[in-house]
C-alpha cells in the first residue's frame, strides 16, 4: 500500500501574487527615482557650498600667519595678516556662553525629569523653554542691547555677545538633558534606593553619568551652532581689526563680525579674507563636532 | 577609573584654550603701505588709551585705515576700531557713548537734536565736527571702447534722473564731440540704503544743474531711475558687472573695481578728478562753523565756475567732544587726530582722497590741540 507523502517543497495553494504587475513596477521605479531625486537635490547644495568654501579658502588658510596673527595696521587692500583675532573672539565668547548656560540648563533638565514631574512649576518651565527655543537670535542680540547696554549702561563687549548666546544656548541643553535623563532605566534608579541612597546621591552619581555621554554631545552641538551666529555679534560687539584679550571692554572681532565686515571691502584682499575666515569657521564647527563625537564614544556607560 | 576619563578631556580642552592664548601676534609688517616717519614734522605726545574705538560713515574707512597704520608707526602699540557701519550709526553709538569719536558724512544736525544728545554725551561740553578726509566722489561708468567722458552738471543730473537714457543721445554727443558712443541704453545705479554720499551727490546736482535737477537733496536717492545696490562696495561691482551701467561712488571704490571716471565741465572747460584739482576745490571751502566746530559749506564748491576745479567732493567728518574726555581717551583721540591730519597725509592721494591744504591744515590741528 502506497500512502501518499505530501510534496513538502510545493505549497497546498498556489501563491496569491504569482508576477509583479506592470503598475506596481512603475510604482516602484517611481518612489526610488523620487527618494534618489530628493537626494541629489539635498546633497547638492551641501558639496556644492564645501567646494566652493573648500576651493576660494584654502589656499588662503594653509598659512601660519592665518592662525597667529591679526589683521592690525593693514589696508583693506593689502594682504598678509591673519585672523586670530577672531579665532580668539568666537573661542572665548562661545566658551564664556557654554560656561554660564551648562550649569543653568543642566539642572532645569534634572529638575524637569527628577523632580518637577507633573507639578504647575514644571510644566509653565516647560512651556517657557519651548518659547526660549522659538526666539530668533536677533530678537535675543536685542533684549541683550537693551537690557545690558541702555538700562545698565555698560559697553559693547564680547560678554554681552556671550550672555546674548546664553539665551540661544540653555534651552537647547535642557531640551537635551531631558531626553537624555528620560532614557535612564527606572531600574536604575530603583536599584540606587533599595540600598538606601539618597535621591541627590542616586542623581550625582548614577543617573548622570549614564546619560553623561549623550548630554555632552548635545553641549557640544549646541556651542557649535552658537558659534556661528551673527545677528548678537553684529548688534553687540563692534569690530576691532587687533586682538582683544578683554572680554568686558571695548571691540571684539568674531569670525561670524569679521565676515560681515569685509563684505564691504571690495578688493582682493577683503574676499580672500571672507572665503578665509568662512572656511576657518567651518574648520572650527567641524573640530567641535568630531570632539563631541569622540566625547561620546570614550564616556559611553559599559555595556558589558 | 571614570573620573580620570573625565580629567583627561578637560585637560585636552585646557591645554588647547593655553595653546591658542599663547601665540597670537598683533605685528604685521605692513608692506605697499603708507610711508611716514622719516620726514614727519610733527610732535605727538603718544600714550593714553590703547584701543580707540570709533564707527561711522563708510566712505572714510579706507582713509582711517592709512591713518591708523602710520599712527602705529608713530606711537608703537596703539590700535583703532574703526567700523564703518554708516554715518547714521556713527552718531548714533557717539551720542550713546559706545565710541571715542565718530565719523560722519554729515555734520551734527541741530533739527534732529544730534547737537544736545552730542553735548550730552561729552558732559555737557559741545562737540565738534573736524572734516579730516575729503574724498571726491567719482562719477564712474562702464562702457566698452569709451574711457574719456565728460559730463556737464547738466548733463549728469538728465542721466541720474531719466531725462537721457541712451549713450548715444545729442546731449551726450554734444558734451563729447570726439567721443564715438554706442547706441546702448543707460543703466543708472545708485545707493539703496541711505547715505552720506547720495545727499552730497544730490546737493552737488542742485547747485550745478541749471535747474535740471528738480528732485531735493536727501540721504535717499531721488532720481527715481535705475536699480539700487547696497553701500559703496555694491554700487562699485554692479557697474563693473553691467555695461552702459553709471553710477556715482567714492574715487577708491571706483579704483578697486577698474571704473572709468567721467570728467565734469563746470562751464570752463572739462576737469579730470586728480589730486589736484581736488584741492583746489577744498582751498574755496568756506567754514560756517563757529571757533573750532569746522563745519563746511560745499555749497560754494558746486556751485564753482572756477577753471581746473573738480566740484563734486565730498567732505566726512570725525565728531569729537571738545571737553568731557577722560584723560588717557583725550590723549589718544589727539594723538591719533594729530597724526592722520599730518603724517597720514601722505598716504591719501593712493587710497583715493585729496590731500588737506596747507591752510586748512592747521585750522584742524588748532582744533585738535584744543581738544581737552
Amino acid at each position: 500500500m502506497t500512502t501518499d507523502t505530501a510534496d513538502l517543497t510545493r505549497l497546498a495553494t498556489p501563491p496569491t501574487f504569482q508576477s509583479v504587475s506592470g503598475a506596481r513596477k512603475f510604482k516602484n521605479g517611481l518612489a526610488t527615482a523620487a527618494v534618489w531625486g530628493a537626494f541629489l537635490v539635498a546633497i547638492v547644495p551641501l558639496v556644492w557650498v564645501l567646494f566652493i568654501v573648500v576651493q576660494r579658502g584654502l589656499p588662503i588658510v594653509v598659512n601660519a600667519d592665518w592662525w597667529q596673527k591679526s589683521l592690525n595696521g593693514l589696508l583693506s587692500r593689502q594682504q598678509g595678516g591673519g585672523v586670530y583675532h577672531a579665532i580668539y573672539g568666537t573661542l572665548v565668547q562661545g566658551l564664556v556662553c557654554a560656561v554660564i548656560s551648562v550649569p543653568i540648563g543642566l539642572m532645569v533638565g534634572v529638575y524637569l525629569v527628577e523632580y518637577g514631574g507633573r507639578s504647575r512649576l514644571a510644566k509653565a518651565t516647560t512651556f517657557m523653554v519651548d518659547i526660549l527655543t522659538g526666539v530668533p537670535s536677533i530678537v535675543a542680540a536685542l533684549f541683550v542691547y537693551s537690557l545690558w547696554i541702555t538700562t545698565f549702561g555698560f559697553g559693547r563687549s564680547g560678554f554681552a555677545v556671550a550672555l546674548a548666546l546664553v539665551l540661544l544656548m540653555v534651552p537647547v541643553i535642557v531640551r537635551t538633558t531631558e531626553e537624555m535623563l528620560k532614557i535612564v532605566p527606572d531600574e536604575l534608579r530603583e536599584a540606587s534606593y533599595a540600598l538606601g541612597i539618597p535621591k541627590w546621591k542616586t542623581i550625582v552619581k548614577i543617573v548622570i553619568p549614564t546619560a553623561l555621554s549623550g548630554i555632552l554631545t548635545g553641549i557640544m552641538l549646541a556651542l557649535a551652532r552658537v558659534m556661528g551666529e551673527t545677528a548678537p555679534v553684529l548688534v553687540l560687539a563692534a569690530y576691532a581689526p587687533y586682538i582683544n584679550y578683554n572680554l568686558f571692554d571695548g571691540p571684539m572681532a568674531s569670525l561670524p563680525l569679521l565676515m560681515t565686515t569685509e563684505r564691504s571691502n571690495s578688493t582682493a584682499a577683503g574676499f580672500d579674507r571672507i572665503w578665509g575666515a568662512a572656511i576657518t569657521l567651518v574648520i572650527i564647527i567641524t573640530l567641535f563636532n568630531l570632539l563631541a563625537t569622540v566625547v561620546s564614544r570614550v564616556l559611553a556607560p559599559k555595556t558589558k | 577609573m571614570k573620573i580620570q576619563r573625565h580629567s583627561a578631556v578637560f585637560g585636552l580642552v585646557a591645554a588647547g584654550a593655553l595653546l591658542l592664548s599663547a601665540c597670537g601676534s598683533d605685528q604685521n609688517s605692513a608692506q605697499g603701505g603708507a610711508s611716514a616717519g622719516a620726514t614727519s614734522s610733527v610732535d605727538v605726545t603718544c600714550g593714553g588709551k590703547q584701543n580707540l574705538n570709533a564707527e561711522g560713515s563708510s566712505a572714510q574707512k579706507t582713509a582711517i585705515d592709512t591713518f591708523v597704520q602710520v599712527y602705529q608707526q608713530r606711537c608703537a602699540g596703539q590700535n583703532v576700531a574703526y567700523n564703518p557701519s554708516g554715518s547714521g550709526s556713527g552718531v548714533k553709538n557717539f551720542t550713546g557713548g559706545q565710541v571715542d569719536f565718530g565719523g560722519s558724512d554729515s555734520p551734527l544736525s541741530a533739527e534732529k537734536g544730534e547737537v544736545a544728545a552730542a553735548a550730552e554725551r561729552c558732559e555737557g561740553n559741545p562737540a565738534w565736527n573736524l572734516p579730516l578726509v575729503f574724498g571726491p566722489v567719482a562719477i564712474s561708468y562702464k562702457l566698452e571702447g569709451v574711457t574719456d567722458l565728460t559730463l556737464t552738471g547738466e548733463l549728469a543730473a538728465k542721466i541720474f534722473n531719466g531725462g537721457v537714457k541712451k549713450w548715444n543721445d545729442e546731449a551726450v554727443k554734444a558734451a563729447n564731440p570726439s567721443a564715438s558712443l554706442p547706441d546702448k541704453d543707460i543703466t543708472v545705479v545708485y545707493r539703496s540704503d541711505e547715505s552720506g554720499t547720495t545727499d552730497n551727490f544730490q546737493k552737488y546736482l542742485t547747485a550745478a544743474s541749471n535747474g535740471a535737477w528738480t528732485q531735493e537733496a536727501g540721504k535717499a536717492f531721488k532720481g527715481g531711475v535705475g536699480e539700487g545696490k547696497e553701500k559703496s562696495a555694491g554700487v562699485a561691482q554692479a557697474v563693473a558687472g553691467v555695461d552702459g551701467a553709471v553710477t556715482y561712488v567714492e574715487w577708491s571704490f571706483a579704483q578697486d573695481n577698474n571704473l572709468s571716471v567721467a570728467k565734469i565741465d563746470n562751464g570752463s572747460g572739462a576737469v579730470e578728478l586728480t589730486p589736484e584739482t581736488v584741492g583746489k576745490a577744498i582751498d574755496g571751502a568756506k567754514i560756517k562753523g563757529e571757533g573750532n566746530d569746522l563745519v563746511l559749506d560745499l555749497d560754494s564748491i558746486y556751485g564753482s565756475t572756477e577753471a581746473g576745479v573738480y566740484p563734486l567732493v565730498l567732505a566726512t567728518y570725525e565728531i569729537v567732544c571738545s571737553k568731557g574726555y577722560d584723560a588717557e581717551t583725550a590723549q589718544a583721540v589727539k594723538a591719533f587726530l594729530t597724526v592722520a591730519a599730518t603724517d597720514g597725509q601722505a598716504g591719501l592721494t593712493d587710497a583715493g582722497y585729496a590731500p588737506l591744504p596747507k591752510a586748512f591744515q592747521e585750522k584742524l590741528l588748532t582744533a585738535v590741540k584744543a581738544i581737552a
